[in-house]
C-alpha cells in the first residue's frame, strides 16, 4: 500500500473515543462552541491555539509517526476520535490543508529532512498550509494549469497566478503545484513545492465569498525563488505520487463530518423544540423531513465506516472516493436546505438559543454552497463514476 | 458462530446459480427444495435445527442474488423463521431449514385472539404454514386449513404476491416477544439486501443498454445525462451496500439504528434505481417483457412490509426525545 499517513498502521488503543470526549467536554472553550450565540468570529491566534492543545492531547495526527509528532496509531482510533470531534460544536480546523493534504503528500514524497522541517510544525499549529491547485483557467480541469517553475542556478523561479486558495492570507506555506514544460504537456512535467509565502514575489489578495468571509484568496507569483530544499519529490514523481494520496485524501478527510452532520442536526433540533414559538415546526411540521435528513446521516456513516474497513484490509480506493465525496456534499446541502427553511420561520422576538441556532444554520446553508464545488465538483464526480467505476466510455 | 474459513462472498456464486434454477422451476415448492438442496433455508440456523449457523452477513449475498434473479419462493421468511424457532422448537426450525415446510410471515396486522384479518403474506396461497403476530407482541406459526383461510389480496408484487389471512382462531408453534422483536430487526438488513440485489441487477441492465443502444450516431452511454445518471444509480447502489455492511459489522457502535436506516435508506434508493433504470430504457421500460418493474414492484412492496413509513416516524420520535444512541452505546462501553 502506498505509504501515507493514513494508510499507517498502529495498535488500536482501549477506550480512546472515551479519553477524547471526556476531554473535548472539559477543555472546549465557550467562545468556540459553534451551539452558542457568538458576538464574534474566533481569531486565527485563537484557533490555532486550540489546535495545538487538541494536538498536545493526542486528538490530532493520531495516525501520523511518533516522530513528526504524531500518536502512532491506527486507522481505527482516528475513527473512533473523528466521531468525537465531529460531536462537538467546535469550528472546523484553519489547517486542515496542513493535515490532511500537505502532511500526507510530504510524508509520501518528502525527504527525510523535509519531513522533520514540515511535519511537526503542522501538528503544534506553527505553519499553516494553503493548497495551490486552481487557476483562472484551469479549475477542475487542473492539467491546464500555467502557472511555471524554472530551474536556474539560484533555484527555481516561479510565474503565475493561482485563485480559490482557501486561507492563503493567513498561511505560512504553500503546497503549490507548477509545471516545468508548457500547458500542451497537460500530466506531464507537473511537479509540487512548499513555497514559504513570504517569499519576495508572492502576492496574496483576499476574495469575500458568499458568507462574507474574506477566506478565500487569489496569490500571484512574479518571479518567486523556491530553493531546492523546498521541492517535494522530483517532477512527474511528486505529482504521482500526489494524486494517489489525494485519491485517499478525498475520502477520508474530515473524517469526522457525518458525526459533525449530526451534531448540527440535534442542535437545529433541540432548540426548537425547546422553545413554544417553534416547536410546531420540528415535531409537527418538518418531521419527516427532519427524519429523512438523519437517515441520509446514518447512510454517510456507512459510507466513511466502511471505507475506514476496507482501508486497513490493505485496499485501494481509487475512483471510489468519489462516492463518498458526492454523498456528503449533496447529503449536507439537502439539510441545510431544510434547516434555513425551518430556521426562516422563526417569530422575530427571539431567544439567544434560538439565535444561535438561526446563525448557525444560515452560516452553514450559505458555506454549504461550496461542498459540491471544491475537491471536484458534483459534475465531475458523476463523471468519474461513469468512466472509472461504471467504464461507460468504452466503445462511445 | 462455528469456526469456518466461509466468508459470505463465497456464497455469491453458488445462490446466483441456485436462484437460475429456481427461475426454471414450476412452482414454489419446487424452488423450496432447490433452494434447501444448496442449505440456503438453514444458513442462519443453529446446527441442532440442521442449519448451518452462520451469521446474518452471510444471508446477504444469498438474499441479493435473489433479489438480483427475481426469486419467486418465501426464502427470507424461511430463513428467519428457521433460526427464530431453533430451541423454541427444534423439530419446526429444522423443517424449514430442510426445506420439508413451506413458510411465510404476515408482515402486516395482528391477531387479537379472536377473529381478523392479517396480510402482507408473500406466497401464503403456495405455503404450508404462515407466521402469524399477535397484537401481545408474540407470533405462532398456523398451519392452512379450518379457522385458517388464504385470501387473495390486491398486490403489487409479480414474483411473491402477497395474500391476506382471515383467522378465527390460531393454533401452532409459538414464538414469545423478544424473538418475535429480533426477527423483525433481523428483517430489515435481510430485506435491504434483497434490495440490494435487485438494484445491482437494474443498474446492470441499465448500464448495458445505454451502452449498446445507438441515437443520433452514438450510443447512449456517449451522452453526459445519461452518464450521469447512471453514476447517480451507481451511488445509490454502493449506499445501499455499504450501510449494510456497516449495519453488520462488530464495529458499529449503533446496529439497532443502522439497520433501521439502512432498510429505510435502500426502500428509497432501489426505487429510485428501479425508475431511473426504467427511464433510460426508454419505451422498452415501459413494457411487461423487459422486467425491471418486477425489480421495482418487490422494492415498493418490502418498503410496505417492513414499515418504511413507520420507521421513518421512529427515527424522528428518537430525534424529538434527543435520545443519541451513539452516546448512550459509548457511555454503556466506557
Amino acid at each position: 500500500m502506498t505509504q501515507t499517513a493514513l494508510a499507517e498502521t498502529g495498535p488500536e488503543t482501549p477506550n480512546v473515543a472515551a479519553h477524547a470526549r471526556a476531554w473535548l467536554d472539559a477543555n472546549l472553550p465557550g467562545t468556540l462552541r459553534e451551539d452558542r450565540l457568538q458576538d464574534r468570529a474566533p481569531t486565527v491566534p485563537e484557533l490555532c491555539e486550540w489546535e495545538a492543545k487538541l494536538h498536545r492531547a493526542g486528538l490530532v495526527g493520531a495516525t501520523w509517526p511518533e516522530r513528526y509528532g504524531g500518536g502512532g496509531r491506527s486507522l481505527r482510533d482516528h475513527l473512533d476520535i473523528s466521531r468525537e470531534i465531529g460531536r462537538t460544536p467546535m469550528p472546523e480546523s484553519v489547517n486542515s490543508i496542513g493535515k490532511e493534504l500537505a502532511g500526507p503528500i510530504i510524508m509520501a514524497v518528502g525527504t527525510d529532512a523535509q519531513k522533520d522541517a514540515y511535519l511537526p510544525a503542522i501538528l503544534e499549529m506553527r505553519d499553516i498550509w494553503c493548497q495551490g491547485f486552481s487557476e483562472p483557467n484551469a479549475g477542475s480541469d487542473l492539467a491546464g494549469l500555467r502557472t511555471r517553475a524554472v530551474q536556474t542556478s539560484e533555484g527555481w523561479v516561479i510565474n503565475g497566478q493561482k485563485i480559490w486558495t482557501s486561507g492563503a492570507s493567513k498561511s505560512s506555506r504553500c503546497l503549490l503545484l507548477c509545471r516545468t514544460g508548457s500547458v500542451e504537456d497537460r500530466h506531464r512535467g507537473l511537479v509540487l513545492f512548499a513555497v514559504k509565502t513570504d517569499t519576495p514575489g508572492v502576492d496574496i489578495r483576499e476574495i469575500r465569498s458568499i458568507d462574507g468571509a474574506r477566506h478565500f484568496c487569489e496569490v500571484f507569483f512574479n518571479n518567486v525563488v523556491v530553493p531546492e530544499a523546498d521541492l517535494l519529490g522530483s517532477p512527474d514523481e511528486g505529482w504521482a505520487a500526489a494524486t494517489r494520496v489525494l485519491s485517499i485524501e478525498r475520502a477520508t478527510n474530515r473524517m469526522h463530518r457525518a458525526w459533525r452532520f449530526e451534531n448540527q442536526l440535534r442542535h437545529l433540533v433541540r432548540a426548537c423544540a425547546a422553545d413554544p414559538a417553534t416547536r410546531r415546526l420540528v415535531e409537527t411540521d418538518y418531521r419527516r423531513q427532519i427524519a429523512a435528513v438523519s437517515v441520509d446521516i446514518d447512510l454517510l456513516k456507512g459510507h466513511v465506516e466502511t471505507l475506514v474497513g476496507s482501508l486497513i484490509d490493505g485496499n485501494e480506493i481509487g475512483p471510489r472516493g468519489s462516492l463518498p465525496k458526492l454523498f456528503w456534499s449533496e447529503a449536507h446541502q439537502n439539510f441545510a436546505a431544510l434547516a434555513l427553511e425551518i430556521v426562516s420561520q422563526f417569530p422575530v422576538t427571539m431567544s439567544d438559543d434560538l439565535k444561535a441556532v438561526k446563525q448557525r444554520m444560515e452560516d452553514i446553508y450559505l458555506k454549504a454552497r461550496a461542498e459540491t464545488i471544491y475537491a471536484g465538483t458534483t459534475e465531475i464526480q458523476l463523471g468519474i463514476i461513469a468512466k472509472r467505476i461504471l467504464r461507460l466510455n468504452r466503445g462511445a | 458462530m462455528t469456526d469456518h474459513d466461509l466468508t459470505p462472498d463465497d456464497f455469491t456464486d453458488t445462490a446466483r446459480a441456485v436462484m437460475n434454477a429456481c427461475a426454471g422451476a414450476g412452482g414454489t415448492a419446487a424452488r423450496m427444495s432447490l433452494l434447501a438442496e444448496a442449505g440456503l433455508p438453514g444458513i442462519l440456523a443453529p446446527e441442532a435445527a440442521g442449519g448451518m449457523d452462520l451469521p446474518l452477513g452471510f444471508a446477504v449475498p444469498v438474499l441479493a442474488a435473489a433479489g438480483r434473479g427475481f426469486l419467486a419462493a418465501p426464502l427470507l421468511e424461511t430463513m428467519l423463521l428457521a433460526r427464530a424457532f431453533a430451541g423454541v422448537d427444534d423439530a419446526v426450525a429444522a423443517d424449514l431449514a430442510a426445506g420439508t415446510t413451506c413458510a411465510t410471515i404476515a408482515w402486516s396486522g395482528a391477531f387479537d385472539g379472536t377473529t381478523g384479518l392479517v396480510g402482507a403474506a408473500p406466497l401464503a396461497a403456495e405455503s404450508d404454514r404462515v407466521l402469524v403476530f399477535r397484537t401481545d407482541g408474540t407470533a405462532v406459526l398456523v398451519s392452512k386449513g379450518e379457522g385458517v383461510e388464504v385470501e387473495a389480496a390486491a398486490t403489487l408484487e409479480v414474483d411473491r404476491p402477497e395474500d391476506n389471512i382471515r383467522l378465527s382462531k390460531a393454533a401452532g408453534p409459538e414464538l414469545p416477544a423478544e424473538r418475535v422483536a429480533q426477527l423483525k430487526a433481523e428483517a430489515q438488513v435481510l430485506r435491504a439486501a434483497l434490495i440490494l440485489g435487485a438494484a445491482e441487477d437494474c443498474l446492470d441492465r441499465a448500464s448495458a443498454y445505454a451502452q449498446e443502444r445507438v441515437q443520433f450516431g452514438k450510443p447512449l452511454s456517449a451522452y453526459q445525462a445519461i452518464q450521469h445518471s447512471l453514476a447517480r444509480d451507481c451511488l445509490a447502489v454502493e449506499t445501499i451496500r455499504n450501510s449494510i455492511a456497516r449495519s453488520l459489522s462488530p464495529h458499529c457502535a449503533t446496529p439497532a439504528a443502522a439497520a433501521r436506516a439502512t432498510f429505510v435508506g435502500a426502500a428509497r434508493l432501489g426505487s429510485r434505481v428501479a425508475e431511473s433504470a426504467i427511464q433510460v430504457h426508454g419505451g422498452m421500460g415501459f413494457t411487461w417483457d423487459v422486467p425491471l418493474h418486477r425489480h421495482l414492484r418487490m422494492v415498493k412492496t418490502l418498503a410496505a412490509q417492513g414499515g418504511a413509513a413507520d420507521l421513518l416516524e421512529a427515527v424522528a420520535a428518537e430525534l424529538m426525545a434527543g435520545e443519541d444512541s451513539e452516546a448512550e452505546e459509548m457511555k454503556r462501553a466506557g
